[in-house]
């Protein structure tokens, strides 16, 4: 009997095989057929791919209705219902391109982003580390790029004929009140924050996302790494300081606790100096950030430092002859970053920054003694939903709290002023593509500043355009509002917000690791604040009635394929601009804008040698100064800025990193004009001094050494 | 007769579970058995495909997973030149490497895979996914190793990994060459948990031997 049913049951199993219909069609897209793709019958194990003609054909005992799918990579999968039971079927598909936002079209007018998300990115994370004149700085490296001005007596970053507090930085979300260190009148800074934080950057240099706001030129946005791999113990010895960072991972998170100490006391007995210095400089830094995942989605980051720095330098005095007196400053900074972001749901999004800066400056020279304090917190909040894959809206809310003040004590009197304003602030903006082709981001900002007691309302556009598989247009329009300089409001709340009106138009094409952009734009200053008699003290001697303009041309190309092992990026900036701001008599050049901005890079690796080179040039045509015994404000001419910087990363064990770099090779003698007394002496003159570098050459040599369990992690990007 | 009946049940439904598990077996081994006659990317896409196909009607076995993402991280590695394509062959096979760690959390093979596909990454750009995909690469063949220490493939993507890095650091990559000899001379003592499984490996390991004469 068992048997009998055995064999009943493998011949309907046999029979069944004997009925198999074919299915059979061809798959093509916009561009042809597609060879490759997988056809098959949804649920089964019947299907067969597309020969090099497009076509399938597979036979299935199936019977009745099935779902016939195809899919294949960079396309929406298409499916249709099929009969089987009425004989052979034959269907053709045609493919979509699927929408994936790694590869659609980006906006890139006015934008340079490093990260490796997207892939199509012009810079890269490990560009901020190993550009040679930057030695580790990230303004230093960003100055390699188009639309920037090297002024080499501040260090700070001047963007597209942008004064240097027109840029603004914001670390995961939140704004940076004070991301420069503290130096003395003409003398050059640095970033505060180390660039390997950061795994990701975004420099816009016009024409930002309504989220960002109080800034008339650039933003430059910097998002933190992520979750450590491993424990690990990262020591450094440099010939200006040292260093040690321990991570510890748990479960869900890690922390990370760095300690840094700088002297250059030891450096500037050896290498000769053009300043005069009393106390070399010498900082200490401590930092802690936390990582910790909530729920499956959420990432919780939070840094806090503490640094304290001091030095004492010797200046003539250019209004009494023959005298000089110690300048001596001592900072002290605190600063407090936190950022939560976490889905809420299958689509909202919700990403949350707060901020925390106390940065105090305590300065004495002659008699006179300066103490400025900056307290900023800045408290962000920002939603996102996806309406589709192609529209995704992204809204906010914003709090700053900036309070300044600056006590100043001579021996005759002592005055101290102060400022708090308050900034509230909302924005919205719609990202909308039409295709992976086309892409608009329209939005809207708002502020209200209480001590200004004023309101902006800022409408912001713009839209990329692919022309073809490489190349693209990129549109930008916006206004742009900022708080005048905190140096006014100390003594006015009379003031109005500053406005630039952005114009920019780009295009890029990329292809075999090769990329060519080109940049035009104007930007049209209005309401800038000036300071209209020597009376600053008196709220009544500032006004909005500064104006001026920006406009010029950026080109970039970069070249990653050509030499093997070998990369190398060419950068021209064109800068035609004007303005009347501040104390200026009327509208002329302003002192920080060069004409001709010129930076060639080359990065080679030497598989042999374990070495890692890299070299720069960069030249600056001659910026204007204002020399007071001249009739003509703003008509002197300082030299050109010129060098050349080499770097070397040597790894001598894979978890050791000897680096060297030296600045200006070549001894390119470098002015950046004179500095003048503030009255003329008996003769009517006034005196000057020369503004220089502290030093012709800056020369770094470090050990790096990373310690972990397997003993193989190395800070290959722990350049400094 | 009730017996007869109820017997009769039985063994019809677990013919019918047999018949599906049987399906399975015989599209897996034809699908393996192709392995072999695979030169181009085009051939291994086709392969995959398949693989791909019974991974979706099965759903819950990691095995055709494993082949899917394996046949596309193949086909990332075959790519010459353009980088992008080759990550996007990578995007395929990471779905399915997820999908596989999801099913079979313990499983050594699953972890060999997931490290030769960070290794794939890695290799797009070495200069700049050097530092964040040899430690991910790493950490995953440690936990493959961790879980079976013999699994000679896990063995072999740790050997080519140690191999890569001495070369990409100068070094000469021959100093692993008597692991290398060691491994082939012992792979057949490993013993395949069944004919599904992964058991590939032995010919590149042949390649790397051939190379240090």
């Amino acid at each position: 009997m068992k048997k009998y049913i055995l064999i009943f049951l493998l011949g309907v199993t046999v029979l069944k095989s004997y009925t198999q219909t074919l299915v059979s069609g061809i798959v093509t897209t916009g561009a042809g057929t597609l060879p490759g793709a997988s056809v098959y019958l949804e649920g089964t194990y019947d299907g067969a791919s597309t020969d090099e003609k497009g076509e399938f054909r597979f036979k299935t005992s199936k019977t009745g209705k099935v779902i016939l799918k195809v899919s294949y990579i960079g396309f929406e999968t298409a499916t249709r219902e099929i009969d089987l039971s009425a004989g052979p079927v034959r269907y053709d598909f045609k493919l979509e391109e699927a929408f994936n936002k790694l590869d659609a079209v980006t906006i890139t007018a006015g934008t340079f982003e490093a990260g490796d998300k997207k892939r199509s990115n012009v810079i890269t994370p490990l560009d901020m580390i190993t550009t040679a004149g930057a030695v580790g700085d990230v303004y230093g490296a960003l100055q390699a790029l188009p639309g920037t001005t090297t002024n080499g007596e501040s260090g700070k970053l001047f963007v597209k004929g942008g004064d240097s507090e027109e840029s603004q930085t914001f670390i995961d979300g939140s704004i940076v009140y004070a991301p420069y260190t503290t130096a003395a009148p003409n003398m050059s800074v640095r970033g505060r924050f180390n660039p390997f934080m950061f795994k990701g950057t975004i420099f816009s240099t016009g024409g930002y996302s309504a989220e960002y706001g109080q800034a008339l030129s650039s933003v430059l946005l910097l998002n933190t790494n992520d979750m450590p791999a491993e424990d690990q113990l990262d020591l450094s010895f440099m010939t200006i300081g040292l260093g040690v960072a321990g991570t510890k991972l748990w479960k869900t998170g890690a922390v990370t606790a760095t300690l840094s100490y700088n002297d250059l006391s030891p450096y500037m007995w050896v290498v000769p100096q053009n300043y005069n210095w009393v106390k070399y400089p010498n900082t200490a830094e401590g930092a802690v950030s936390i990582r910790e995942k909530t729920g499956k989605t959420g990432m919780f980051k939070l840094y806090g430092s503490v640094t304290k720095s001091r030095y004492t330098i010797s200046q003539e005095d250019l209004n009494q002859e023959g005298k000089s007196y110690d300048y001596a400053l001592s900072n002290g900074n605190y600063f407090v970053n936190a950022s939560w972001k976490s889905s809420l749901g299958p689509k909202w999004n919700v990403a949350s920054a707060a901020s925390f800066t106390s940065n105090k400056d305590d300065v004495g020279y002659d008699s006179v003694s300066v103490n400025k304090l900056l307290r900023g917190v800045h408290v962000k909040n920002v939603f996102s939903y996806p309406f589709s894959t192609l529209i995704t809206l992204r809204f906010g809310t914003e709090f700053f709290s900036k309070t300044y003040s600056l006590d100043l004590s001579t021996s005759e009197f002592s005055k101290a002023n102060s400022f708090t304003n308050n900034t509230t602030s909302a924005f919205a903006e719609a990202e909308l593509y039409a295709s992976s082709k086309f892409v608009t981001r329209i939005g809207a900002r708002m502020e209200y500043s209480d001590y200004l007691q004023r309101a902006n309302f800022v409408p912001r556009i713009s839209t990329a355009y692919k022309v073809s598989k490489t190349s693209q247009f990129s549109l930008a329009y916006g206004w742009f509002y900022q708080d005048p300089t905190d140096d006014y409001l100390l003594y006015t709340h009379l003031l109005g917000y500053e406005r630039a009106d952005h114009y920019t138009f780009s295009y890029q094409t990329s292809q075999n690791e090769r990329t060519f952009r080109a940049e035009i734009y104007y930007k049209n200053y209005k309401d800038l604040a000036k300071l209209n008699s020597e009376a600053f003290y008196l709220s009544e001697s500032y006004s909005n009635t500064g104006k001026g303009y920006a406009t010029g041309l950026d080109i970039f190309w970069r070249d990653k394929k050509t030499i093997k092992n070998g990369d190398y990026w060419i950068s021209y900036s064109y800068l035609d601009t004007k303005r009347d701001y501040r104390d200026y008599p009327g509208e002329v050049i302003p002192g920080f804008a060069s004409k001709h901005n010129f930076a060639a890079v080359y990065k080679h690796w030497f598989g042999g040698l374990r070495s890692y080179v890299s070299t720069n040039f960069k030249y600056s045509s001659p910026r204007v100064y204002n020399n007071p015994n001249s009739e003509v404000f703003n008509g002197e001419h300082t030299k050109p800025y010129r060098s050349v910087d080499m770097s070397w990363s040597f790894l001598f064990r894979q978890n050791i990193i000897i680096y060297a770099a030296v600045t200006n090779i070549f001894g390119f003698k470098q002015g950046y004009g004179y500095s003048y007394a503030t009255r003329p002496d008996l003769e009517g003159i006034y005196r000057s001094a020369s503004i220089g570098p502290g030093a012709s050459r800056f020369y770094l040599l470090a050990c790096f050494i990373t310690l972990t369990h397997q003993g193989e992690a190395n800070q290959i990007d722990k350049i400094e | 007769m009730k017996t007869i009946l109820l017997t009769i049940a039985v063994i019809f439904a677990t013919l019918n579970g047999m018949s599906q598990s049987k399906e399975y077996y015989t599209a897996m081994g034809e699908a393996l058995g192709q392995y072999a006659n695979c030169k181009s990317i085009a051939d291994f896409q086709a392969l995959g495909n398949k693989f791909g196909l019974i991974a979706e009607a099965e759903k819950t076995q990691w095995l055709p997973y494993y082949y899917h993402a394996h046949c596309y991280i193949i086909m990332s590695f075959m790519e010459p030149t353009d980088g992008s394509k080759k990550d996007s062959f990578i995007d395929v096979a990471e779905k399915s490497v997820d999908k596989m760690i999801e099913l079979a959390p313990g499983e050594s093979e699953a972890y060999a895979l997931q490290s030769m596909m960070y290794s794939a990454r890695l290799v797009v750009n070495p200069m700049e996914r050097g530092q964040e995909y040899s430690i991910l690469s790493a950490q995953a063949v440690g936990k493959a190793l961790g879980l079976d220490a013999g699994n000679p493939r896990a063995r072999f993507i740790k050997l080519s990994n140690d191999m890569g890095s001495a070369q990409f650091f100068g070094k000469d990559p021959k100093e692993f060459c008597p692991q290398a000899s060691e491994l082939l001379a012992n792979w057949d003592n490993y013993k395949v948990k069944s004919p599904l499984y992964p058991s590939w490996g032995k010919e590149q390991v042949l390649q790397i031997v051939n190379g240090c004469k």
